[in-house]
Parts: structure tokens; C-alpha cells; sequence
């Protein structure tokens, strides 16, 4: 088997554990809100039968343009591609092609195209959703990259995969919780979850989306828990891996990162359920004030503290 | 010297010659001034400012059969001296017009609009006379209220008719909140004008289901059927409606009502505020994305639910109340039952309350937020925790007694603060003081009949007025008796209505964010109607299914046969 072979074998399986892995982390948060709800709720498999359902379902367009229709499979494609530079327990297939600033720039442009579908569309919801997605990517994405930051400069480092919060430094403190409230922005949970309101403005710049377009979109949030939540681990926890053991050993590296995963999401879901949605001006002033508590971090860290 | 006797005679005093006749409704707590009508704006800014007197609602009165033309009555309420006062005036039937009071008391403006609708008597004068109750495809010059109007008129529908809204202001942008929005359960349109995410403006269009009830009432129905159907006037505030409307229609006739039958009207009335409180909560906690408010307060309101049901029969609509009593007694076997389970609910409100008020982000939401000045809250007529929220001192409870209130001390709850955490104190500390009241008035109810005993029929042309305080505020019920033991004309103003205009006031200069809550902290109601109308859209056919297909369908998950069980 040559080396090229290799790579597209490990990408084909990595593309299938990223696609088909990720809606199942969007269950168990949701019946995990349910338990909090003292509800049942819906099994642990209903997103992937919302997916199902949606992609076989009519995608009606309210707006024949171009920009309307590519939206959702761009942002879907922007997060899909995003994945390729993460490690999921497993090794990134794309793991020297590119550095931190590129993989903020494909999860930028997956909100970017968020935005442009809801530009693209008449409703005044969507607008206002698309504005308010904006200003959420300036601060949010601001604190984000600035996170990372602090943990590259620690160890001389863009590459995702070569990026690990070992040896600890204090910086990684407030690295890990700029981190985490970010991430709960760019996964639209709650208090963050402002550009798609639903009791405000129905879903934001989804309004005007239905069927497999809109299984598009939310198939991209799905990637984006798993993406955000291995990152998690991979920056600033960081275990042994199994190495060797072929396939195998890359399945069980997966399965623990997985595990890891969802036990991150419970307090994801814990925060969403036990908030009420913040006020878009209120969650600015929250983000940029953390921006500056990052770039403390990030000061911190080029002092080798 | 009773308080109505003294403003009799102030009004008197101070209107000189003007007043042209006055009287009082003894039982009702109320008197009745009437003046020419070109002299209306002058009596109404008087009563309104000199006698510190609150517009509640007006009522339009064809009295063409008894040659009288037209009648509008104002209702104010002066509540520091628990009293109504009807200011009203005639108008011939050939000239079916009084000049407009909203100049002067802006609260009226709905309620003007709604005579020229109902009964075509013009409110001259008026700054925003369109329609606002009727239909915009209802034909010109149809006014259901007119006697002469039968009760099932069916006018053509056209289509293609649109109400005439306001533009938005310089470069504002238009949000659509309604007819049909994630957070409003019922129709209604709320056109708001934003620049950027600011609420610059706002115009509205509501009462796309009215009901034509009080039509109903006052032609089709007898005096004991009308408390069933005055019950589905609002699915969370039933009882309230009933309770009102047989106070009434009491307070009308003179009828002593048995002690015990006040005492268990009271003691549902408060178990029905709880409800309603537990509701709004969770409802308010849904509109900002706390679900978990939401799904908790209600686990919490379902062993009321279920305790009503146990002591009612029902639910909801509880379909106690009679003119003359209520039909079920609360044995003493119950009390035990109905304490053990406000006892629990006050444990977990207890919590409720201490976890509302410790969370930082959800006060960042109500505070400040849905500002309405107590000016405002006067002027515009708001009316139960809206009112209470904006420091205004009025609580149907006290201001006006009814049932068993004038036998317990009720404490009122006002806010300072003006805005939705002010509202949302005032309904968290008033559940737990209908809790006690409750435990109250079982503890000192009497023995004795729940049902007076009619011997005669009630005569005909006697006036009565009662309110009584739902969780969202004053529900006023005018009637005036007629023949075959049928109301000749029968008014309701449920609290809602005088809310909703002081929603505008509230939305100026906040958030898109915030027109939600905003709307949400009053806890709005306009239409309940449970109603499911399957259109297949090939066909056009239309098909509507009734009470009974539809419990059919929430026991089977199977849509029924038509035209079968």
C-alpha cells in the first residue's frame, strides 16, 4: 500500500466517523436537557432521523439566487474541511497542511456563509440574524483564535495536531475558559445562541431554509461539537494514545476521545439549560471583555508563564 | 356618608348644570352621571384628573327599542373610594355620535374604537379612528351590537382586504411580530418599526378571532347558560370570567349570595391565580430560551391541575359558577387535600423564587427592559401586575371587594421598579400570597347553602357591574338585565385589552431582543380558541373538528372518520 493510498483510505475514514459520529453527540445533549426538563425525550438517535427526514424532504426556496441556494453546502463543506485538521484521537489527515489560522478561517467561513444565505433571503428575521451572527463572529471568533494563541506560543507552534498544553503553564488557565465560553457561542447554545433566537426572530437566517438545506446547516453544528469538543482535549488536556495496533488502536483512540467528547458536551447542555438567552449588546460586552482576558493569556504565555 | 353618595355630590357640585341625572347601583358600588353629550370630554378629563378616577372601558348600548337612540357609558373607577362611576350620554338614533373622550383620556382609545365598530355610534374626534374589532373584509355600516342585528349574521368574505397600518418612520425596518409567531400562542399582529435593533415605533391589528360573544349573551342565551360560555372568554382565567359576570347579573337583580358560595368562589378564584402564575412563569422563562423554567414551573402547576379536577370536575373551565352560588360545595374532606397540595407548591415556588432572583443573566433580561413609566400605567389604563409593576396601588381585591375579600385582608404587592422584573416580583410574591389566602378562607369558611334560591324572575332594565382581579389583572363585566331571563346587554373587558395599549409606551427605544418579554410580561391573552380546521389545499375544502373528535384524536393519535365516532 503506498503512502498516497494510505491518506485517502485514513481521510475516507475520518470523513465517515465525522459525518456520522456527530449527530449522535447531538442526542445524548438533548436528552440529557430532557432529563433536566424532567422530560423523556426523544431517543438518542432523533438527529439522525431529523436528518433523514430532511434530506428527503422538498427544498423549497423562497429565493432563486445563487448565493441562497450554495450557502448551506458551502458552510457544510467549510466545517467538513475545518474537521480535516483536528485530531479526533486519531492523527489529522490534514495535519501539516495548514496551521491554527487556517482552520478559524474555514470555521469563519462557515458562519460567513451562514450570513450570506441569511443576507440573501427578504426576511427581515434573517437580516437581523445575519447581522447579529456577524457581530457574534467578530468577538466570538476574536476569543477563540486568541485561545489557541496563548497554547501555540507556549510550544513555538500553528499546527493543530502539534498543539498541547503540556507542560502546564498558568496561561493555560485562562486559555481553557476563554476557550470554553467561545465554544459555546460558536455551537449556538445557550445564553449565546442570539443569531438564531428562536422566540425572537424564528431561527435567524435559517427562516427561510427547509429540507436538505437545512439538514445541511444543522449537520454542520453537529460537526462543530465534535470538532470543538476534541479540540478541547487535544489542547488542553492531552493523553497518552495507543499507538500502533493498526486500525484497530485509531478506533479505540477514537472511541476514548469520543467518550471525552461527550462528557465535555454534558456541561455544554448544563450551561444551555440553566440560562436565559443574553441580549446581543449584553453578550459583546461579555466577549470583548474577554478578549481581553485572553490576550492577558496570551501575554502570559510569550513570558513563559 | 357612603363614599358613592359623596362623589355623587362632588360631581354634582363641581359639573353644576351639566349633569343632567344621577344615580346610584347600590350592590354594584357604583353611580351612574349622566350629561349631555357635548359635555362627555369635559366630565371624563374631570373625573380623570380632579377626581383621580381610572378609565376602565366604555360600553355602547342600543336603547332603540325604548326610543332612547344610542348610549355610551365611560366606566372609571375611583379606587381609593372603591367606587365605579358610569359617566354616560345619549345620542339619537338618527345622529349616532359623541364627541371623543381620548383627547383627554388617552385610555379610551381603544375602547371608542370599539363602540364605532360594534354599534356604529361615532366617537367624534377621535385620533386613530379605524377599525380595530371588526373584520377588514366586514361590510361598512353592519354593526353587530344593534339589536336589530341578528346573533348568526354571515357577511360574504372578501378577499384581498388588508387593515390600513402605519409605514415605518424614516429609514426604520419592518418586523413582522405576528399574526403567528413561535412565542405568541394566539393571532395577533404586532408591526414593529426597528432601526438596526432598536424598536422605534409601533402599530397593531388584533381580535382576528373574536368570538362575538357578548352578542351571544345578550340575544341567544339565558342568564344561567351565559357563566358556562363566559368561561371560554379565556382558557387560563375562566372562573374569573364567570365569577364576574354572576356578580353582575347579582349585583343587578339585588340576590344575596349564600356566604359559603362567596367563600368557595374566593378560595378557586386564588387557586386559579396560582395556576396562572405558575403559567406565566414558565411561559416568560420559554420566551428568553430557559426552557428549564418552563418545563419545571408546569411539572409544578400539574397537581393543581389535577386538584381542580378533583374539586370541580374540570381542569380548566371549571363550571362552577351560577348566578346565585356555585354549584359544587368544597366538602371538608377536600381541605386537607387542597392544603397538602399548595404546601408543596409553595416549597418549590419558595425555591423558584430564590433561584430567580440569584440568577444574574435572567435579571439582565427583565431589568430595565419593557420600560412603562407610572404615568404611563395610569394614563394608558393598565391594569393587574402590568399596573402593580409600575408602582400603581390597584387591586380589584381591594379597590373593589367582591365574594369573600371584604372578610380577609388581602396584601396588595406593587413594584417600583417599572419594568418586567417588576412585573415578575409581583406575580412571584402574590402566588405565595394567594396561597395563604386560600388556606385563609378554608380554615374560616362558613357553613351554610352554596346556591340562592330564586323565587321570581330577575326584572328587566336594572344595571349591574363587578370586577374581579385575574392574574393579569381586572376583568370587568357590565350587564343590564332584560326579558325572558335574557341580558339586554351584556360588556366585558378582560384585562388584556387595557394592557396591551400601554404595550407600545413599554417597546419604545428597546431591543429586538426585547419586544418578546416585553409583550410577554403582561402576560397577554387574545383569543383562546381551540380550534383545529384541516384545509386541503387541492380541493379547498375546508373541514373543522369538533370537541369531540378532537379528545378522539389526543386518546387514539388517529384523525377520526369524518362525520363519526
Amino acid at each position: 500500500m503506498s503512502a498516497t493510498t494510505a491518506v485517502v483510505l485514513q481521510s475516507v475514514a475520518y470523513l465517515a466517523l465525522v459525518l456520522f459520529a456527530s449527530p449522535l453527540l447531538e442526542g445524548v445533549m438533548r436528552k440529557v436537557k430532557a432529563i433536566i426538563h424532567s422530560r423523556k425525550g426523544p431517543p438518542i438517535i432523533q438527529p439522525y432521523l431529523d436528518l433523514a427526514k430532511l434530506l428527503i424532504k422538498e427544498d423549497l426556496a423562497s429565493e432563486p439566487g445563487l448565493i441562497a441556494r450554495l450557502a448551506p453546502p458551502a458552510a457544510f463543506a467549510s466545517v467538513l474541511a475545518a474537521a480535516f485538521f483536528v485530531p479526533f484521537g486519531i492523527g489529522a489527515p490534514a495535519r501539516s497542511a495548514g496551521d491554527l489560522f487556517l482552520f478559524i478561517y474555514l470555521i469563519t467561513l462557515s458562519s460567513a456563509c451562514i450570513m450570506a444565505g441569511g443576507l440573501a433571503h427578504s426576511s427581515p428575521f434573517s437580516h437581523v440574524g445575519s447581522s447579529r451572527e456577524m457581530m457574534m463572529v467578530v468577538t466570538v471568533e476574536g476569543v477563540i483564535i486568541t485561545s489557541l494563541l496563548i497554547v501555540g506560543v507556549s510550544g513555538h507552534t500553528g499546527l493543530l495536531s502539534d498543539l498541547t498544553a503540556t507542560p502546564f503553564r498558568w496561561s493555560f488557565l485562562l486559555g481553557l475558559v476563554c476557550y470554553l465560553f467561545a465554544m459555546q457561542a460558536l455551537l449556538g447554545k445557550l445564553p449565546f445562541d442570539i443569531p438564531e433566537a428562536e422566540q425572537e426572530i424564528m431561527e435567524g437566517p435559517f427562516i427561510e431554509y427547509s429540507g436538505p438545506s437545512l439538514a445541511l446547516f444543522k449537520w454542520a453544528f453537529y460537526m462543530k461539537q465534535l470538532i470543538f469538543g476534541s479540540l478541547f482535549f487535544g489542547l488542553f488536556v492531552g493523553w497518552p494514545h495507543l499507538t500502533g495496533w493498526g486500525v484497530v488502536g485509531s478506533l479505540v483512540n477514537f472511541v476514548v476521545n469520543f467518550a471525552a467528547v461527550l462528557v465535555l458536551s454534558l456541561l455544554v447542555v448544563l450551561v444551555d439549560a440553566t440560562n436565559p438567552r443574553l441580549r446581543i449588546d449584553q453578550s459583546l460586552r461579555f466577549f470583548a471583555g474577554l478578549i481581553g482576558v485572553a490576550l492577558l493569556g496570551v501575554g502570559l504565555a510569550a513570558f513563559g508563564l | 356618608m357612603a363614599e358613592p353618595q359623596k362623589i355623587l355630590e362632588e360631581v354634582g357640585s363641581r359639573l353644576g348644570e351639566k349633569v343632567l341625572e344621577s344615580r346610584r347601583l347600590e350592590a354594584s358600588g357604583a353611580v351612574a352621571v349622566t350629561v349631555d353629550r357635548h359635555d362627555l370630554p369635559a366630565a371624563a378629563a374631570f373625573l380623570d384628573r380632579e377626581l383621580d378616577a381610572r378609565f376602565v372601558i366604555s360600553v355602547g348600548t342600543d336603547l332603540r327599542d325604548a326610543g332612547q337612540g344610542f348610549r355610551v357609558d365611560h366606566i372609571f373607577s375611583q379606587d381609593v373610594r372603591k367606587t365605579w362611576i358610569l359617566l354616560r350620554a345619549y345620542a339619537p338614533a338618527e345622529d349616532p355620535a359623541v364627541p371623543s373622550i381620548t383627547p383627554e383620556v388617552p385610555a379610551a382609545a381603544w375602547a371608542e374604537r370599539e363602540f364605532q365598530d360594534m354599534l356604529g355610534i361615532r366617537a367624534d374626534g377621535h385620533p386613530d379612528p379605524r377599525r380595530l374589532v371588526l373584520a377588514d373584509d366586514w361590510p361598512e355600516g353592519l354593526h353587530p351590537l344593534r339589536r336589530d342585528v341578528p346573533y348568526d349574521v354571515h357577511p360574504e368574505p372578501v378577499s384581498g382586504v388588508a387593515p390600513p397600518m402605519a409605514a415605518p418612520p424614516g429609514n426604520a425596518v419592518t418586523i413582522p411580530i405576528g399574526p403567528f409567531f413561535p412565542v405568541l400562542e394566539e393571532p395577533t399582529f404586532l408591526k414593529v418599526f426597528a432601526d438596526g435593533e432598536e424598536v422605534v415605533g409601533l402599530d397593531y391589528r388584533g381580535f382576528f378571532n373574536h368570538r362575538g360573544i357578548e352578542k351571544l349573551g345578550d340575544s341567544k342565551l339565558t342568564y344561567n347558560e351565559v357563566p358556562f360560555v363566559a368561561e371560554r372568554i379565556c382558557g387560563s382565567c375562566g372562573f374569573v370570567h364567570s365569577t364576574s359576570y354572576a356578580q353582575a347579573v347579582e349585583n343587578a337583580a339585588g340576590v344575596e349570595v349564600p356566604l359559603r358560595a362567596k367563600y368557595i368562589r374566593s378560595i378557586v378564584l386564588e387557586l386559579e391565580r396560582i395556576h396562572s402564575h405558575l403559567l406565566w412563569l414558565g411561559i416568560a422563562g420559554h420566551i428568553l430560551g430557559f426552557d428549564t423554567v418552563l418545563m419545571q414551573t408546569w411539572r409544578m402547576r400539574e397537581p393543581l391541575m389535577w386538584l381542580m379536577e378533583r374539586l370541580t370536575g374540570n381542569r380548566k373551565s371549571y363550571g362552577m359558577n351560577l348566578v346565585g352560588g356555585v354549584r359544587k360545595d368544597i366538602p371538608k374532606e377536600q381541605h386537607a387535600e387542597i392544603i397538602r397540595v399548595l404546601d408543596e407548591i409553595e416549597r418549590e415556588w419558595r425555591k423558584v423564587m430564590k433561584a430567580v432572583l440569584d440568577d444574574t443573566p435572567l435579571l439582565m433580561r427583565l431589568s430595565k427592559v419593557g420600560v412603562l413609566s407610572r404615568q404611563d400605567a395610569r394614563n394608558l389604563g393598565s391594569v393587574g401586575p402590568t399596573a402593580r409593576g409600575s408602582a400603581q396601588p390597584i387591586d380589584t381585591r381591594i379597590n373593589h371587594p367582591y365574594a369573600a375579600f371584604d372578610r380577609i385582608e388581602v396584601k396588595g404587592v406593587w413594584k417600583e421598579s417599572c419594568d418586567a422584573a417588576g412585573r415578575t416580583l409581583v406575580r412571584l410574591e402574590e402566588a405565595l400570597e394567594s396561597i395563604r389566602q386560600v388556606k385563609l378562607l378554608l380554615s374560616e369558611m362558613p357553613e351554610g347553602p352554596i346556591l340562592h334560591t330564586f323565587t321570581e324572575p330577575i326584572p328587566a332594565g336594572l344595571e349591574g357591574v363587578s370586577a374581579v382581579e385575574a392574574g393579569r389583572g381586572e376583568v370587568i363585566h357590565y350587564v343590564i338585565t332584560g326579558e325572558d331571563a335574557r341580558l339586554y346587554r351584556w360588556r366585558v373587558r378582560a384585562p388584556t385589552y387595557a394592557n396591551l395599549q400601554a404595550l407600545a409606551a413599554s417597546l419604545k427605544g428597546m431591543s429586538i431582543a426585547d419586544v418578546p418579554i416585553t409583550l410577554g410580561s403582561m402576560d397577554p391573552c387574545f383569543s383562546c380558541t381551540e380550534r383545529l380546521q384541516v384545509v386541503d389545499v387541492r380541493s379547498r375544502r375546508v373541514r373543522v373538528f369538533t370537541p369531540q373528535e378532537l379528545r378522539e384524536m389526543t386518546r387514539t393519535r388517529r384523525i377520526p372518520a369524518e362525520g363519526g365516532q
